[in-house]
This record gives C-alpha cells, structure tokens and sequence, in this order.
C-alpha cells in the first residue's frame, strides 16, 4: 500500500503541473467602463498585450435577434442605411493605435435585401485595436467613442454615432501595478 | 412726369413679380405626398408644422372625408426595413397595393419626431417600421403592428399581414 502512495502523488504533481496557468489576458485585463444605449449593451476593456501593446476592446451586444453591422461600411450608411460598428479613439487621445481595427467575427452578406449592407451574425460583436499606453506611471484621463447600429432582419433600434465614453487608462508602466481587475482609482 | 412714370411701373414691376414669382414659404409644409398610388394617400409631418396631436387630428378627418384608414407609421432615413417596404410601394408591387388599398399613411421620421418622446403622445414602440391605426379623431385605436410580424421583408410576407391589419377587425 505505502508503494502506490508515492506513485500516485507523484502522478498527481505531474497533472497538476501540466494543467494551463491562467491566461495572462486575463489576469491584466480591465474593465475601462459600459453602457447600455438603444437597448445594445457595450462594455470597454483594455488587456495587457506582449511587450508594449496593450489591447483595447469593445465588446457590443445586441438584443436577441439582433445584428450589427460591419466595421467597413461607410460612417452615413450604404446609400444612407444602416451605421457601421466602430470604435475609434479621440484625436487628442494619449492612446496611440497601432492597428487597424480588428473584428472578432467576420461580416457577412445579410439573408435580407440589401445584400452589400455587411452585417455581423445576430449577437455579440468585439472590436479591437492594439494600441501603445502612454509613457509613465500615472493614470490618466481619456475618451474613446462608440458607433453603432442594430437590426433584425425587419426591425431597427435608432443608431448610436460617435458616443464618447469618458475613461481612466494606467500608463505603460502603471498596467502591472494591482489594479488590474479591480477598481480604477479616481485621483 | 417720366419720373412718376418710371416709378409707377417700377411698382407694378415689384408688384407682378410678386405674383409671378411667389417668395418661398419659410415654414415647412404640413404634409406632402410622397407617392403617388391609386387609392392609398402617403402623407409626412414635419414637427415644425405644429402640435402633433393636431395634425393627426386634421390628418384623420382628410384620411375619413376620402374614405380612407388613418394610419401612423415611424420610419427612418437609416432603417433598411423601413426602406424595403417603402421600395416595394414604390415598385407598385401588385401584393403590396391591394394591402394598403384604402389607407392613409401618416409617417413620422423618428430621427424628426424623436423616440419615446413626451410629445409622442403615448406612442410607445422599441422598434420601426410600426404602424399605429388611428380613429377619425386621430386618437390610436389600440392596433398596432410591426415588422416584427413577418419574416423577410419580401411583399409576399408583408402583403397578408399589412392586409389584415389595415382591413381586418
């Protein structure tokens, strides 16, 4: 008996020794803020990225039925129809974007007229742009905005353009300090 | 005298050019025919024409004089489905006239006239393309249908649903 004890803690260790660590992304993620406009909730994250980019996500969702429309259509429309899902940082931002604005789903040609009008599958969309935080060590105040627009395939919210929702973004070297998941400070 | 002339007919000038070309109202219209359908009356308010309730009341009697169903419907500019239905009306879409045969259509563009606004006076919708049947004093009905109550928005889904409720009980 007292043979197989050291054998099975042995195997035990290994097992939980080969189990994953808990993601990265997620220990340094942040919730920046959210909001519910025309029945569409929207939450703001940033997550710790590799070396100095960080990642700023929107995450939009809709009600159930409800679609999106893609990133890519022009910001009055297609021939004035629909608004395209966007998130976009102020032009007097301290962020500093070093991607195009990434979708976490592609778009797709819609079942209903008109068909060149992309929309995302019904549900939640995430839109994300890597970005570089500011130097230092302070917590600052920015602005990102939101746009957006949801449908069925024969009912319309009214769109949301250019929200801008006020934030409290750490510095590049505040980001590691352990606020990460927990309250932003105010001062 | 060719001064007194001069100026009699600089003022019959003045005066004929006045006839001839009418300076544009600044006020916008009330209404405005959008199409036009053999049978079916298409009308816009604007909110800068006046008080809503009064102009649904108007509206109601102009829709009941022709013998017509006075029906409230919010749409928007930006609102694929609001526009598809507009399309097929202006495509004349045979399914789609016979449904609105004998209606008056009152829209109300939501980005104009707002969205659960107080002076909406009880309309009460989370989604357009709606539809609101009014009485002959311009007071909701109590029937109410939305594009909600059919799939795809093709006139052979549309027609029977838009045909029942303009015309059924």
């Amino acid at each position: 008996m007292k043979q197989l004890v050291l054998p099975s803690l042995l195997i035990l260790f290994l097992l939980v020794s080969c189990t994953q660590p808990p993601s990265s992304v997620d220990q340094a993620s942040l919730s920046l803020g959210s909001f519910t406009e025309n029945d569409v909730d929207v939450s703001i994250q940033l997550e710790k990225g590799l070396q100095d980019v960080s990642i700023l996500s929107a995450t939009f969702t809709p009600p159930d039925g409800y679609h999106l429309y893609s990133k890519d259509i022009p910001i009055g429309g297609l021939d004035g129809l629909g608004r395209p899902t966007l998130l976009e940082l102020s032009t007097e931002s301290q962020i500093k974007a070093v991607s195009e604005l990434m979708e976490s789903v592609q778009p797709q040609i819609p079942d209903f007229e008109p068909k060149e009008l992309l929309v995302y599958p019904a549900g939640r969309i995430t839109l994300s742009i890597k970005i570089e935080l500011p130097a230092g060590d302070q917590w600052l105040d920015d602005s990102v905005s939101v746009t957006y627009m949801a449908c069925s395939s024969n009912l319309c919210k009214p769109p949301v353009v250019g929200r801008i929702i006020s934030v409290r973004i750490p510095s590049a070297n505040t980001f590691d300090t352990p606020y990460h998941g927990k309250e932003i400070p105010n001062e | 005298m060719n001064k007194k002339v001069l100026l009699t007919l600089a003022m019959i000038t003045i005066l004929a050019c006045n006839f001839l070309f009418p300076p544009a109202r600044s006020e916008q219209v009330v209404t405005s025919s959008e199409l036009e359908l053999k049978g079916i009356t298409i009308v816009r308010l604007r909110p800068e024409a006046g008080d809503l309730q009064t102009m649904l009341t108007e509206e109601s009697q102009k829709a009941t004089a022709l013998g017509q169903i006075p029906v409230v419907e919010f749409d928007a500019s930006w609102c694929p489905p609001c526009q598809a239905i507009e399309q097929s009306l202006g495509d004349k879409n045979e399914l789609m006239l016979k449904a609105y045969d004998g209606t008056y259509i009152i829209k109300l563009d939501v980005d104009e006239w707002g969205w659960g606004d107080s002076d909406l006076h009880d309309f009460e919708f989370d989604g357009i393309p709606v539809y609101f049947k009014l009485d002959v004093k311009g007071k909701q009905t109590g029937a109410v249908v939305d594009a909600g109550a059919w799939n795809e928005n093709i006139p052979e889904n549309m027609a029977p649903v838009m045909d029942k409720f303009f015309h059924g009980e």
